[in-house]
């Protein structure tokens, strides 16, 4: 064990110590670190509260007032969260692009960062959560859906199935992540027992979580843009995109801002999967469209309706138009292999943002809103996010990011000076 | 590595083995429900009222038109009154015109009456030799009331459907052993001098939200 | 961040602590301060509606506390004297319905006639029917439009109204995460209105458009509130919450025609227990062509259209 990280002696319990007296030792430290930080730190906390708030008081206003205050209708009855929701769940899930190098093929430099991913997995899926409460038109009544003191409608409805798997995934990856840096903070040596069977779990989980989001849409046989057995995987593909990228964004920003060696090889290997995966993301959203636009009849309208607008109604057309130039745009620069070079590390960050604003408006707006329009009884209703919504989301993602944020500051000494192994 | 591949392979066949359990399941709650459900709660419910018709004891009630219609004088009578006659106070003291086949013919009374139903004339329907009352097809006397009788003459597809509640609309109930029923005559929908059911205008409309005419929509 | 030591120096501990407390403090006072609209939503339920288990666990003695509980919120809330019964159904039925689209005239009635029995809300003209004004010659519902107006039946139109098709495989009630909707014996889909925690999956799963959420509290005003009500069916609903059309169960549980067919003024409504072998249904069942919609999602619907 390198001690190079200097836990304080009084930190580390004896053999006969309890984990009692330590434990809360831990997490009273990891707070404390976590709180610590630069001026540029401060005022990037602050930013993010500021912005929480926002949406916490927009949220109570939406319970109060009832959900009126969205622009969602009976036709188009989700809207911005559940496209949000949708799109956490993969981020979360892609995590699992660092987990596989690094566990399954030994991958020591992703090792020593792995847990970067595991943490983005935390964060994803609480906003996930705090999602599908925002969505919930009673959420006093969230209780009916534990299992035990409610009535849960498992294994029938997939929602349950989401509501398990998410639940699930999150524990697998606060077990995980407390583990390992509990170990690091008393000094000791993990042992593979305690955490490599959990990973070796949330690996399958990581797949089953997006599956299962995806079972969400896809088993509706009324909403035939969703009904496409290509769902599933069109969701670990776009998944596999933005999380990857998300997380390429994440470490150079922590290279830079706190000096994080070591994240260069991680960096590449994410590279090398987005370039994959980003194509055959796009391979499978052609042949979707090749499939509707080909074939053509009733089963179209909804995807003519995304990208030409359908009876002079347009709303979606400048979103999906968008989300396909920047998808083509960044596989086509990852494609290039020069994008490796470090001189051309603001190049990379900016297709890792295109390949991830373009997932997030393929997988939310692009495909959440269009399974609505038009409508069961092919009325177009359009659907424009109010302003109220945009607040509860912003607030959400400034929540997700401060979860991310304090996360990774507690992680920093693991990742500055990874344990040997 | 080797343990890991097999720690995936238990996990794909977990998700498979659970899947086809929702399958199972969603078949059998299927099947399970009638039963379970029925022997649970409705004790109370399920006395008497048995759904054979044969406890049937509430009548079908359909409307009948009170009589021969009158009517309404054009002018004052000689007295100086309005009013309504019978059919008969006219049609009593003259003789039936047979060769008045269409509305244009007529000269003296019922201008402006619009007949538009199929190619019959007057005495297709009305009776010559009792003015109060009307006639079937084969000559035989039939009251004003019973006019769904001489309907059904030609209307036989329709009064076959209304027999059957199938055309003509009702009221009430349609479990009889619980309550009446009330059912509509043909001459309450259709005039019979016009019987093609008059245009109607849409006077309530749901207002969804972003739901506005798209006046247009090209077809 | 600097390459300071990982715990600070201890005489800058417990200022910084103080500090950090301070802000955690204002923190915590900004979020209750910018969630305190949730007070007024807190007013507007009470702690035995939040408490309330299941419909299909209440006790005989629970369900009657309920529903006078029930009863006097409809006092208090809309000032109106609502009478809420309990209907259950009857055995031997299984409620199905028909329309004669040859006879269909578009002209609305039934949608105004559901919207007063069920007490929607009068603001947006809630109802649980649509009907579709569709061009003759084709069944293709994208070619139909919702929003028609004016002198009814136009020419080269047909006339097709839909609502809930209580269908014997219901896609929105396998999605139901919390069961607050079930299939009852008599094949009516119901609502728990006080069990739905408003997660919508249920209109996403519906191809009929038959589910309809309360976006806000209905408005209703006390004269017209229709006091003939049942926990299952017309109550006035929570808002938060969907619902749909129970073929108004408040009346046909007692053996009454459903609204939209007493107030149809071409007598295009058939309904009736499919069971009973003389029933109207089966006679139309039996003689007329009939098809249901969207056949081929399987979902069996117990709603017939005929032409004649």
């Amino acid at each position: 064990m390198s001690s190079v990280s200097a836990p304080s002696p009084t930190n580390q319990p004896s053999e006969t110590t309890s984990h009692i007296s330590s434990y809360p030792k831990f997490i009273g430290r990891s707070l404390w670190l976590a709180t610590e930080g630069s001026l540029g730190f401060y005022a990037w906390m602050t930013m993010l509260t500021a912005l929480f708030l926002v949406g916490a008081n927009a949220w109570a206003n939406q319970v109060a007032g009832g959900m009126i205050g969205t622009n969602m209708t009976d036709q188009v009855s989700w809207g911005l969260y559940i496209a949000n929701f949708t799109f956490m769940v993969g981020l979360a899930a892609g995590g699992v692009m660092m987990v596989i190098p690094a566990y399954l093929y030994h991958d020591r430099k992703m090792h020593d960062v792995v847990i970067i991913g595991e943490l983005l997995a935390i964060a994803a899926i609480v906003m996930c959560l705090m999602f599908v409460v925002a969505d919930l038109g009673r959420p006093d009544r969230f209780w009916h859906l534990l299992p035990g003191i409610g009535k849960f409608n498992f294994p029938i409805s997939m929602l349950t199935w989401d509501v398990i798997v998410l639940n699930g995934y999150l524990l697998l990856n606060l077990h995980i992540c407390g583990y390992l840096l509990y170990m690091r903070f008393l000094g000791r040596k993990p042992n593979p027992v305690w955490y490599i069977p959990f990973v070796m779990v949330s690996i399958v989980w990581a797949i089953s979580i997006h599956t299962v989001t995806a079972f969400l849409y896809c088993g509706l046989g009324g909403r035939p843009f969703w009904n496409t057995a290509l769902l599933a995987p069109r969701f670990l593909a776009s998944a596999f995109v933005s999380g990857p990228a998300f997380i390429i964004v994440a470490m150079v920003l922590i290279k830079r801002l706190a000096g994080v060696g070591g994240l260069d090889q991680p960096i590449a290997t994410l590279t090398k999967i987005i370039r994959v995966t980003i194509l055959v993301n796009l391979l499978m959203v052609a042949s979707e469209l090749f499939t509707e636009f080909y074939t053509g009849g009733s089963h179209v309208s909804a995807a003519k309706y995304l990208f030409f607008g359908l009876h002079g109604k347009t709303a979606l057309v400048p979103w999906t138009w968008t989300a396909i130039g920047l998808n083509v745009t960044a596989a086509l620069l990852f494609l290039w292999p020069g994008l490796l070079q470090f001189r051309w590390r603001p190049l990379l960050v900016a297709a890792c943002c295109m390949a991830f604003v373009g997932a997030w408006i393929e997988k939310g707006m692009g495909l959440i809103i269009p399974g609505f329009v038009p409508s069961t009884l092919h009325e177009i209703v359009e659907y424009v996010p109010s302003q109220l919504e945009w607040k509860v989301t912003v607030g959400i993602w400034a929540f997700g990011l401060m979860i991310f944020t304090i996360a990774i500051k507690t992680a920093l000494p693991t990742l500055k000076h990874p344990a040997e192994h | 590595m080797a343990r890991s591949i097999n720690l995936i392979f238990v996990g794909t066949v977990l998700v498979v083995v659970s899947m086809v359990g929702v399958v199972i399941a969603r078949q059998s709650t299927f099947k399970a429900s009638p039963n379970t459900q029925q022997a649970s709660d409705n004790a109370s419910s399920s006395d008497a009222h048995s759904a054979g018709g044969e406890t049937t004891s509430f009548p079908v009630v359909i409307h009948q038109p009170d009589g021969p219609p009158r009517v309404k004088l054009a002018g004052l009578d000689p007295q100086g009154r309005t009013g309504e006659v019978a059919c008969s106070t006219c049609h009593a003291v003259r003789q039936p015109n047979f060769e008045n086949k269409t509305t244009e013919t007529l000269d003296e009374f019922h201008q402006g009456l619009v007949v538009a139903h199929g190619n019959l004339s007057c005495y297709s329907c009305h009776n010559p030799d009792g003015s109060d009352t009307l006639r079937q097809a084969d000559g035989t006397k039939i009251e004003y009331q019973d006019v769904m009788t001489l309907c059904s003459q030609c209307h036989g597809p329709q009064a076959t459907a209304y027999a059957h509640g199938a055309h003509g609309g009702m009221n009430g109930h349609w479990d009889l052993s619980r309550g009446p029923q009330v059912k509509n005559n043909c001459v309450d929908c259709h005039d019979p001098h016009s019987p093609a059911y008059p245009k109607m205008v849409v006077g309530f409309k749901p207002k969804d939200r972003f739901n506005t005419p798209v006046e247009n929509a090209g077809h | 961040m600097t390459d300071k030591p990982s715990l600070p120096v201890v005489e800058n501990f417990s200022r910084r602590a103080a500090v950090k407390g301070a802000f955690a403090t204002l923190g915590a006072g900004a979020f209750v301060a910018a969630v305190s609209p949730l007070r007024q939503a807190a007013k507007n339920s009470s702690a035995a509606e939040f408490m309330q288990t299941h419909y299909t666990e209440l006790s005989p003695e629970q369900k009657a506390d309920v529903i006078s509980r029930l009863e006097a919120e409809a006092k208090e809330k809309y000032d109106a004297d609502v009478t809420i019964a309990d209907d259950r159904p009857i055995a031997g039925t299984k409620f199905v319905y028909a329309i004669n689209l040859s006879v269909c005239n578009g002209n609305g009635k039934c949608v105004e006639a559901c919207h007063k029995e069920n007490n929607h809300d009068r603001d947006t003209n809630q109802s649980y029917i649509r009907v579709l004004e569709m061009p003759k010659g084709t069944m293709d519902m994208e070619k139909g439009s919702t929003t028609y107006s004016g002198a009814v039946p136009k020419d080269d139109k047909f006339y097709l109204p839909v609502q809930c098709q209580q269908c014997d495989e219901p896609p929105c009630v396998d999605v139901c995460p919390v069961k607050a909707t079930w299939k009852e014996e008599d094949g009516i889909v119901v609502v728990d209105y006080n069990w739905c925690i408003g997660c919508r999956y249920c209109e996403a799963a519906c191809p009929y458009h038959a589910r309809r959420f309360n976006w806000k509290k209905p408005e209703v005003p006390a004269d017209e509130v229709n006091p003939n009500q049942s926990y299952l069916s017309n109550r006035i609903r929570p808002v938060g919450v969907v619902e749909k059309c129970t073929y108004c169960l408040h009346r046909t549980r007692r053996g009454q025609l459903p609204a939209c067919l007493e107030a149809c003024p071409t007598g295009a409504r058939v309904f009736g227990n499919i069971l009973d072998p003389n029933s109207n249904i089966r006679w139309i069942l039996e003689n007329k062509r009939v098809y249901i919609l969207k056949e081929e999602l399987g979902t069996k619907p117990a709603f017939f259209y005929y032409f004649d």
